[in-house]
Parts: structure tokens; C-alpha cells; sequence
């Protein structure tokens, strides 16, 4: 079989759609998207269609797709799918292949990517592409219940300015859909930072995403200032889920050895799944 | 008769189900996203939701909590129909306050079983 590989640019945002969604239709966790979804997606993690891959045969069919976010010295790779009858044909490889000439050309020192833990046949691509194992990550969940107790602290509430003046402090790694630049590009960034009793203190930022109907919150980033991360994070998530009380909430990219994991605990949060960061740097 | 309502993007799935549920006699509703679905909710008053968790704009976990939010749609069954892990469906279905679940793949006994167990729990 002869793999050709066409840029995602020439096609329509719902041709990719369907062909992304087609790819993950057995995953195990299969999140599929809409056009509108995907397009905000593009915007929001600088995804470069000119350098993201369709693969397809010289029929026309196509066998899969994989995206490469772009930033300065850095590339991502994301949604990478092969459609379930034309696996173990070469068809990821190639992908793989082309989404990292495309990165070394536009001078990427490094290039990463999240794989879903226990994804073992995407881990061993990966790994054969000289990927190594960085990170774990937790993906959680909380749905809205009432709070046991009534919130603590010294609370001031942050607008997206001072949301992402934080984000741009934050000391440790954050991976592509929680750094800075992505939270940037998705425009509804908020945040809260809290003063405790003792002196401690810390901040919470976040999405609060629009539907049409309704909004849900995620991608959050927390961070202790000064304090017992445990504490000082229950006190951000009380205000914080006082506050929205109604609202669903998406924790993405939480790393598993984060301190501030027994304050999501308590605050009911449970974990949906791990991803593994993965980086090659060339 | 009940009316049903099933919230699901892959199509195969829904025509699979609708075929079990028009044959014990209930009405059948489908949408294919979380939009959809919630709009369907609110103007047909289904007796029984059954949700996928993977939908293509919002997805099944938020999708539920808009419904509970809703005083309209707060009392009606839920039950997710999802290829996800079973500890993670079940606490899923526990946190979001939901009514059941059934992990795919199952079998056409367990989803009838499963329906006339919600739906036995309607007021008379």
C-alpha cells in the first residue's frame, strides 16, 4: 500500500472532523469532536493544519491524520488517529514520520506528546520514534455537589489579565493544553488567588467555558505561594466550587505527584484516567 | 409505553438500540450531541435518558449535569451506555448522581433488563 501524505490544510475542518472521529471510534476513551470543537481546538493549542498530516491511499481513501501544534522552539503532536482497518500498516509511522521532519524544518528543539496510559500500541510507536517517558498525568472529574463546609480565606478573584499574569509565574512544567500560550489563546481564562488566616496563600486559575447553553470549568492550574499546598489548595477549590456551584468541572493534566492532589480529593474530584508525556529532543 | 430517549454520535449504536427499544413498544427518540440532546429533553419530556459519555460537543458528564440542574429534567432516569473502564462508569454514575449504567459491549438481555428496571421506578 502507498501512503500519501497531504496536508490537513486542504481539507475542510468537518472532512477532518469526521476522519478524526472515525480513527477513535474503539478507543477507550474515544472524545470524539465536532467542526467547531476542532476548530477551537486549532486556535487555542496552535495547531499548524499546513504541517498536520492526512494519510491516504492513491484512491483518495483516506487511513488517518495527525496534527502538530507549533510554537517557538517547541512542536506538539496531537490527534494522531489511524481509522481501526488499516492499522499495523505503516500508516502511524508514517504520520509520526512526517509530523517530526515538520517540526525539525521549523526549528523545533523538542517535540512532545500525550499518550493515554495503557495505550500500549501508541506508546510503542512513540517510543520507536525515540520518545521518551517524562510525565504522568491525571485527567479528574468532579461533579457539582453541595460543600460541606463553608469556604475560608481572603479571596480575590481574577480577571483574565491577572489570571494569565499568574499562569506566566507558575514554577513547574505545565504540558501544551495548560501552558501559558494556550491559555492565552482560549480568551475565557479566570482565576482566584487566596490569602488564608496563617499567612498562606496560592492562587487557582482556570477555563470557564461557554456552551450555548450553559458553561463548564477546566484546565485548571494550582499553585501554593507559601503554605501546606494540601490546605492552602482545599481553601481555592471551596471558593472556587461555592462559587459555580452548578458547574461541571474538567481537571486536565494534573500530575500525579502534584501536592495539591489530596485537596482535589477532598473536594470529590476522581480520576477519569492518566495520560504519559512523552518528549524527543533532536 | 415509555418514550426514550438515547443520546448517542455513532449511528450504528443508535440504530441497534432503537431496534430493541421499538420492539418491547416504547417510542424512540435520538440525538447525536450533547445540544441536541438536552434540547430534545427539555421539549419531549422523555421517561428515560440513555447517554453516551463520548459526545462530539459537550460530553456525557456535562451533559448530565445540565439536565440535574434543570427542575424539568432533574427527576428523569439516566442511565450511561459507555465502553469506559466499569470502576470508572461506576464511580462516574455515583458522583454525577446518576441512574445506572451498562458497559459496552452488552448484550441485547442486559439493555432490555436494564430499561425495565428504570423505567419500573417511574411514579404510577
Amino acid at each position: 500500500m502507498t501512503i500519501e501524505l497531504i496536508p490537513a490544510e486542504q481539507f475542510t475542518l468537518q472532512e477532518l472532523t469526521d476522519l478524526y472521529n472515525q480513527t477513535r471510534v474503539d478507543y477507550l476513551v474515544p472524545m470524539p469532536m465536532n467542526a467547531s470543537r476542532l476548530g477551537e481546538y486549532v486556535h487555542d493549542f496552535d495547531i499548524d493544519l499546513s504541517q498536520s498530516c492526512v494519510a491516504r491511499v492513491a484512491d483518495g481513501q483516506m487511513l488517518g491524520l495527525c496534527m502538530l501544534g507549533v510554537r517557538p522552539k517547541h512542536a506538539w503532536i496531537t490527534r494522531l488517529g489511524v481509522l481501526p482497518a488499516t492499522r499495523r500498516s505503516g500508516v502511524g509511522s508514517a504520520l509520526m514520520d512526517c509530523m517530526m521532519e515538520n517540526a525539525g524544518k521549523l526549528g523545533a528543539k523538542a517535540t512532545q506528546l500525550e499518550v493515554i496510559k495503557n495505550n500500549l500500541p501508541a506508546y510503542n510507536l512513540f517510543s520507536c520514534k525515540d520518545f521518551i517517558e517524562t510525565a504522568e498525568y491525571l485527567v479528574m472529574r468532579r461533579a457539582p455537589h453541595p460543600s460541606s463546609e463553608p469556604p475560608r480565606g481572603n479571596v480575590h478573584w481574577l480577571d483574565s489579565d491577572r489570571a494569565l499574569e499568574a499562569i506566566q509565574s507558575y514554577p513547574n512544567h505545565l504540558t501544551w493544553i495548560n501552558a501559558p500560550d494556550s491559555m492565552r489563546n482560549a480568551r475565557d481564562v479566570e482565576g482566584l488567588h487566596i490569602t488564608l488566616q496563617d499567612g498562606s496563600s496560592g492562587w487557582l486559575a482556570y477555563r470557564n467555558t461557554k456552551f450555548t447553553l450553559r458553561s463548564t470549568l477546566s484546565h485548571l492550574i494550582i499553585h501554593t505561594e507559601q503554605g501546606n499546598p494540601a490546605q492552602v489548595g482545599k481553601q481555592l477549590l471551596l471558593n472556587l466550587h461555592t462559587h459555580y456551584a452548578h458547574h461541571d468541572t474538567y481537571a486536565e493534566n494534573i500530575h500525579k505527584d502534584d501536592p495539591h492532589l489530596p485537596a482535589f480529593y477532598a473536594m470529590g474530584y476522581f480520576e477519569n484516567f492518566s495520560r504519559i508525556e512523552m518528549i524527543c529532543a533532536k | 409505553m415509555a418514550k426514550i430517549l438515547y443520546i448517542e454520535d455513532i449511528k450504528d449504536n443508535i440504530t441497534l438500540v432503537q431496534k430493541i427499544v421499538t420492539s418491547r413498544g416504547h417510542e424512540f427518540m435520538s440525538a447525536e450531541n450533547a445540544e441536541t440532546g438536552l434540547e430534545m429533553a427539555f421539549n419531549l419530556h422523555p421517561d428515560l435518558i440513555l447517554l453516551d459519555l463520548g459526545l462530539p460537543d459537550a460530553d456525557g458528564q456535562t451533559l448530565s449535569v445540565w439536565m440535574r440542574n434543570d427542575p424539568v429534567l432533574e427527576a428523569v432516569p439516566i442511565i450511561v451506555l459507555t465502553a469506559w473502564p466499569e470502576e470508572v462508569v461506576r464511580h462516574t454514575v455515583e458522583a454525577y448522581n446518576l441512574d445506572g449504567y451498562l458497559c459496552k459491549p452488552f448484550t441485547l438481555a442486559e439493555l432490555v433488563q436494564t430499561i425495565d428496571k428504570a423505567l419500573s421506578k417511574r411514579p404510577s
